[in-house]
């Protein structure tokens, strides 16, 4: 198999998953193993490409030629497909979740929930695997399309109120902010590829630079940069299948990779002021701001009673950090960067099933009703524990990893209130998650009566496990990886 | 047989208006509706056949520019009198199913009058002088006044009278601004004012703007456009919308045409400002209204002024790259509009609340409405999105940074709109009002989706459609390609 009929399947499988998954709605078994097994084709081409481009590959498709000089084109380059292959991996484990949550729980419509996240992974793939601005913009508004009906698919006036909202900023910023952004680019370099060393090096002046930077910064809504964050505080609502999908799977991280992308491609050293050799001012005043918002996100969320909502602030602090790394417009930053969302993906899909487990086991979405359930669940809650260290950024989980670069590529660049505002973070995440994870085990066992007295069944309870031992693998990959990302910043 | 197609194409703009009004005259003379019907079919088929044929040939072959006494062709009719062809045909086979609901005696006039607005729009676009184009506007929008008068909901008619008076004064104001431009160029060629030495530029301005103000009222840009609310609101069958919509976008593209004459010096400037500021305020007042229409074919014509902003301020820009932004643009909102028209046409009720459902009761109704909103929103990929692009790119090109603007805003609109219609397709349960017109439907599928594949496919693949454009656009400036 070549690495381009590799990516081409890549792309595709997801949307023909979709397809069968519709038609083959019943009998309900058949449904799951078609979403299973169309999950698990993508985890495994994902890790294809991983392989072919630790080789030096660099595989390239071209779909079609919608603009002069203009491709819509996808090509696997090492930030991309790593994002990919963590997310494919991912996918595969939530897919044998949402089999057991939408049996659980008697999902309304699980075909359409299970389409939909199909359609979902492949746009946020295609979003991955983006080789200009250009594709990414389709792949980005697709995936926002695709992940609207996750939003609204209970139906109720609340969801469908976060779903309106969830289109209208992740579509609005993008046609608002990232459109003209996107056509600048081109006015001033010519061109929209996605190169290494960016594309507007050298050819952009102070200002447009600043002007640009916000623009692609707040155009990418699905990043989570403040004030574009509302869809995710608000698609708390969404069922927990979608929950995940949109928060930890595709959404979320597609943004932030995206974001990663522009950093990297488009800007590169453009990022940084000749005359002081610091980041220009824009992006001095995005970290501040990406900073202290990420403090107050972590106490926001401490303030949250319903676990959803409480995880929705978590995770936008996580991925503010993510923002912060690109910013910090330093190798060493932008490490640090792919790795928090890496980190930050396996993490919040363990927590984001074992919550949904949990939900589906006892009915509970409450704070305040988690201490012993631990003791009741105690496979469930171990995976809980150890995602919400890892999000945390305690040693020696993964989460540390990316914190400790984080920090190191703020003091390393000048910006050591940065690592500050990453250190008060930390310490305010554990703060809202720490002391659930402990009471789950240290309280007493609950006596009154769970929704399912069996028990949750080994699909609800087999992912959680090995997602939190992805985030405990990621422990031992972190110079792998770095190795694998250096092309990223450094031209072959 | 070939020696008359040879002498279809020799003469073809003769030839497509004398199809239309010939086909126009058998339909009403024959007696059933049905077969009355048929014929315009054919009729309006080889009409839109010798017109595709011409433009053809003459933007893709680079033939001559074909003149006659009477008729001329630019670059601009060129591209868009097959396309406002292929719509009329394609409106009229849509609308044969519904055909049935009117009085038998009426059945035949319904089907004239339908040609009769198509040869008057292309009449308009070959027309040669001025005096023909006011004479083929009117002709063609009294013809679509009618078809919306023989609208079944009453209501109708108030649309029809609203067009009728406007459609009176729009005449001695166009009358008005021919004589101002004749005697200000001293021709009454549509071409002339290109070359002339124009001995009062400010009246020659002054009638232009006579001349352009009705076109806008007729195109349904805002604030000109209150005959638009009731005619599309109350007029019963999507066949009538449809030739609407398809009136509005003739228009505008004989308004096009028109305007790439203006450039000469003292002249362009006065029209370049005119026809900004009506974009503008056709873009934020029609995406204002849109936004919060709760009638959704309402919806849909208040979408269209917001289009028909942004093709004014593309015309506006007087320059190849414009002009070629606009016709871009044309294509994407007349088969938009087309699509989201012939999709809504399968409910009875005029509700937004009649959606709902519709995509799983219709599913290839959905299809048309999802496809004619993301259009309508630019997403990328469709034919909308290949619109805003051309309309921004050569904005910035021209310095008219603030072009960006009104694309955007036009954009950024059709997510409120055009997310609220997909959301009522898909995730709401069908109510009462959700009326499936199961006969209204049977013969608009085909047309419906041809014109939804269109806005995929030119968005996909646009190389063809963007280098027509681009020699139309060459062709109308005077320009060689």
């Amino acid at each position: 198999m070549s690495p381009e009929f590799a990516l081409a399947a890549l792309l595709g499988a997801p949307l023909l998953q979709a397809l069968l998954v519709l038609a083959l709605s019943r009998p309900p078994g058949l449904r799951d193993l078609v979403h299973v097994l169309g999950s698990g084709a993508v985890a495994a081409l994902a890790g294809y490409l991983v392989h072919a481009v630790s080789q030096s590959a660099s595989p390239r498709i071209v779909l079609a030629n919608p603009l002069p000089n203009v491709e819509l084109a996808f090509s696997a380059e090492p930030l991309g497909t790593l994002a990919a292959a963590v997310v494919g991996g991912l996918g595969f484990l939530h897919a044998i979740h949402t089999s057991g949550m939408v049996r659980a729980i008697d999902q309304k419509a699980p075909a359409r929930l299970m389409a939909f996240s199909a359609l979902t992974t492949a746009a946020a793939m295609a979003v991955m695997f983006s080789a200009n601005l250009f594709s990414f913009f389709v792949a980005y508004q697709a995936l926002a399309l695709a992940a609207f009906p996750l939003v609204a698919h209970v139906g109720d006036d609340e969801a469908r109120t976060s779903a309106r909202l969830f289109l209208a900023m992740l579509l609005g910023a993008s046609i608002a902010l990232l459109l003209p952004a996107m056509i600048w680019t081109y006015t001033l370099s010519g061109t929209l590829e996605f190169q290494v060393g960016g594309v507007l090096a050298g050819r952009i002046d102070l200002l447009s630079a600043n002007a640009l930077l916000v623009l692609f910064v707040l155009g990418i809504a699905a990043a989570a940069a403040p004030p574009m964050h509302r869809w995710l505080t608000m698609s708390f609502t969404a069922p927990y299948p979608a929950l995940v999908k949109v928060q930890a799977l595709a959404v979320l991280p597609a943004g932030g990779v995206g974001l990663l992308k522009v950093f990297a491609y488009v800007f590169g050293p453009a990022l940084i002021a000749e005359e002081t050799g610091r980041q220009i001012l824009a992006a001095q005043i995005l970290l501040g701001l990406c900073g202290v918002i990420m403090c107050a996100a972590a106490v926001i969320a401490l303030s949250k009673t319903d676990i959803r909502e409480r995880l929705a602030y978590s995770l936008w602090a996580q991925a503010l950090a993510a923002i912060i790394g690109g910013l910090l417009a330093a190798p060493a930053g932008l490490f640090a960067a792919a790795l928090q969302i890496v980190a930050t993906s396996c993490a919040a899909t363990t927590l984001l099933m074992a919550v949904g487990t949990t939900a589906a086991v006892t009915g509970r979405n409450n704070v305040a009703d988690y201490p012993g359930l631990g003791r009741v669940m105690p496979w469930t809650f171990a995976g809980f524990a150890i995602a919400c260290a890892s999000i945390i950024g305690m040693p020696p989980f993964s989460g540390a990893w990316s914190k400790l670069w984080l920090i190191t590529a703020s003091a390393s660049t000048g910006v050591i209130w940065a690592a500050g505002l990453v250190g008060v973070a930390a310490v305010l995440t554990f703060a809202h998650l720490g002391p659930l994870a402990a009471n789950a085990f240290a309280g007493r066992a609950p006596t009154d009566a769970f929704k399912r007295p069996d028990g949750a069944s080994i699909l609800l309870v087999a992912p959680v496990i090995l997602g939190a031992a992805a985030t405990l693998g990621l422990l031992v990959l972190a110079d792998p990886l770095a190795s694998f990302l250096s092309p990223v910043w450094t031209p072959r | 047989m070939s020696a008359v197609l040879d002498l279809l194409r020799a003469h073809a703009p003769m030839a497509a208006l004398a199809l239309l009004f010939g086909g126009a005259a058998v339909a009403l003379m024959t007696p059933h509706g049905r077969t009355s019907w048929v014929l315009a079919l054919i009729a309006m088929a080889a009409a839109a056949a010798v017109a595709a044929d011409m433009g053809w040939r003459l933007l893709a072959a680079g033939g001559a520019l074909e003149t006659s006494a009477l008729l001329a062709i630019d670059g601009v009719a060129a591209f868009s009198a097959p396309l406002i062809a292929v719509l009329m045909f394609l409106a009229l086979l849509a609308g044969g199913s519904t055909l049935a609901d009117k009085p038998k005696r009426a059945q035949a006039y319904v089907v004239a009058l339908h040609l009769a607005v198509a040869a008057g729009w292309v009449g308009a676009l070959f027309a040669r002088d001025l005096i023909g184009i006011v004479v083929s506007v009117h002709a063609a929008w009294l013809a679509t006044a009618a078809l919306v008068a023989v609208s079944a909901h009453r209501g109708a008619l108030n649309g029809a009278l609203r067009m009728v008076m406007s459609g009176g004064a729009g005449a001695a104001f166009m009358l008005l601004g021919a004589a101002l431009v004749i005697y200000a160029t001293g021709s009454s060629a549509v071409a002339g004012a290109a070359d002339a030495m124009i001995s009062a530029p400010r009246m020659a301005t002054l009638g232009y703007v006579l001349l352009i103000a009705p076109l806008l009222l007729m195109a349904g840009a805002a604030p000109l456009h209150a005959w638009a609310g009731p005619a599309y609101g109350r007029s019963d069958a999507g066949l009538v919308l449809a030739v609407a919509s398809i009136s509005a976008l003739a228009v505008v593209t004989r308004l096009a045409a028109v305007a790439a004459t203006t450039t000469a010096p003292g002249l362009a400037d006065g029209v370049a400002a005119a026809l900004v500021c009506a974009g503008v305020a056709s873009v934020l007042i029609g995406s204002l209204q849109a936004v919060g229409a709760v009638n959704v074919r309402r919806l849909v014509a208040y979408a269209g002024a917001a289009q028909a902003g942004c093709v004014l301020v593309a015309i506006a820009l007087e320059s190849p790259a414009g002009l070629a932004a606009a016709l871009v643009q044309l294509l994407a909102w007349g088969v938009g509009a087309f699509a989201l028209l012939a999709g809504i046409a399968a409910s009875r009720d005029t509700t937004l609340a009649a959606l709902d459902g519709l995509g799983r009761r219709s599913p290839l109704a959905g299809i048309a409405i999802t496809i004619g909103a993301l259009s309508f929103m630019g997403a990328p990929l469709t034919l909308g999105f290949l619109g805003r692009w051309r309309l921004i790119e050569a904005g910035v090109g021209a310095g008219w940074w603030w072009a960006t603007g009104a694309a955007i805003i036009t954009s950024l609109a059709a997510v409120f709109y055009g997310g609220r219609l997909i959301e009522r397709l898909y995730f709401r349960r069908a109510t009462e009002a959700s009326n499936f017109d199961v006969d209204a439907w049977r013969l608009a599928r085909a047309p419906v989706m041809v014109a939804a594949i269109l806005a995929v496919a030119c968005g996909v693949a646009p190389a063809w459609m963007l280098d027509l454009a681009q020699r139309a656009a060459m062709l109308a400036l005077g320009l060689t390609t």
